[in-house]
């Protein structure tokens, strides 16, 4: 909650004619999986921040994302620090070179 | 007669595709290190603003610094991103993001504090480390403009805090701050 009051304070906020917002206090799972996938959608948005624990929550749903807009960055929340091992954007980079390692030990 | 055409080889024994990946391997080595140390910075930002957001929250009130006392009436984000393709190319895949901070509709032509940050940026060319930082001297003139562009700033900072109420603590100014960096 917080961290999306600080963002607003920065002007971010946009709510247009039919009250709709481009953020989201998190409430259900089932909401964050259709905000997700609605603003991921938007062609008004290019980035969307997410905090780290939300995103696990959908976790499947944020990797197997993977256009460039908009571009998906995961954020520490107030009460969950960043943890590097669940970033999708290092799992993926993770994978990689386990892969080249796999690759280039079969050679 | 069998012509043997052998891939070209430089004279340290590596052909052009082996130098090409290395090249692609430590751009990609760059980036990486690039995006942990920006995700630390935001950590470390996002830390302190929430720390300034507490204790806004505790001088003026919980009631002060609330959800509920959110806008949800219907105006447009005074800071957007401006993305834009690689000319020419369609479906580059590289799109440059462009940060308008503060640019509201009664002043689009000033476009505050802009900063650029493409993707190309996120593959730049190889780092040089230990480059040294260039310091420009701001003319008069120059100071004069920058004061003269803060102040919409001000106000447009102003007014979104204003749904916290007309006299605000400076800690929520400072929180306010912390979020925009």
């Amino acid at each position: 909650m917080d961290t999306v009051v600080g963002f607003l304070m920065a002007g971010v906020g946009n709510v247009d004619l039919r009250r709709k917002t481009n953020y989201l206090i998190v409430d259900s799972i089932k909401q964050i999986e259709d905000t997700f996938k609605e603003f991921t959608t938007r062609e008004d948005i290019a980035v969307v921040l997410i905090s780290q624990y939300v995103a696990n929550m959908i976790r499947f749903l944020v990797d197997s994302y993977n256009k460039p807009v908009p571009a998906i960055l995961e954020i520490p929340s107030k009460d969950h620090p960043y943890d590097p091992a669940h970033d999708s954007v290092l799992s993926r980079v993770k994978y990689l070179f386990s892969a080249e390692s796999v690759a280039s030990g079969r050679r | 007669m069998v012509v043997d055409h052998e891939t070209p080889r430089l004279e340290n024994g590596q052909t052009d595709k082996e130098v090409e990946e290395n090249a692609n391997v430590l751009q990609f080595m760059d980036s990486m290190d690039a995006y942990l140390t920006l995700i630390h910075s935001l950590s470390s930002t996002l830390r302190r603003g929430w720390l300034e957001l507490a204790s806004a929250r505790h001088s003026m009130g919980a009631s002060r610094v609330n959800t509920v006392l959110l806008d949800h009436t219907s105006h447009p984000a005074a800071t957007s991103l401006l993305v834009t393709q690689d000319e020419g190319k369609v479906d580059s895949g590289k799109p440059h993001f462009t940060l308008c901070k503060w640019a509201s509709s009664s002043n689009e032509n000033s476009l505050l504090g802009e900063k650029q940050s493409s993707q190309d940026k996120l593959h730049p060319q190889l780092r040089h480390r230990g480059s040294t930082e260039l310091y420009e001297e701001k003319t008069s003139s120059e100071n004069k403009a920058s004061r003269e562009v803060d102040d919409p700033v001000q106000k447009e900072r102003s007014k979104s805090l204003s749904m916290f109420g007309t006299l605000v603590s400076p800690k929520l100014r400072a929180a306010q701050l912390s979020f925009e960096h």
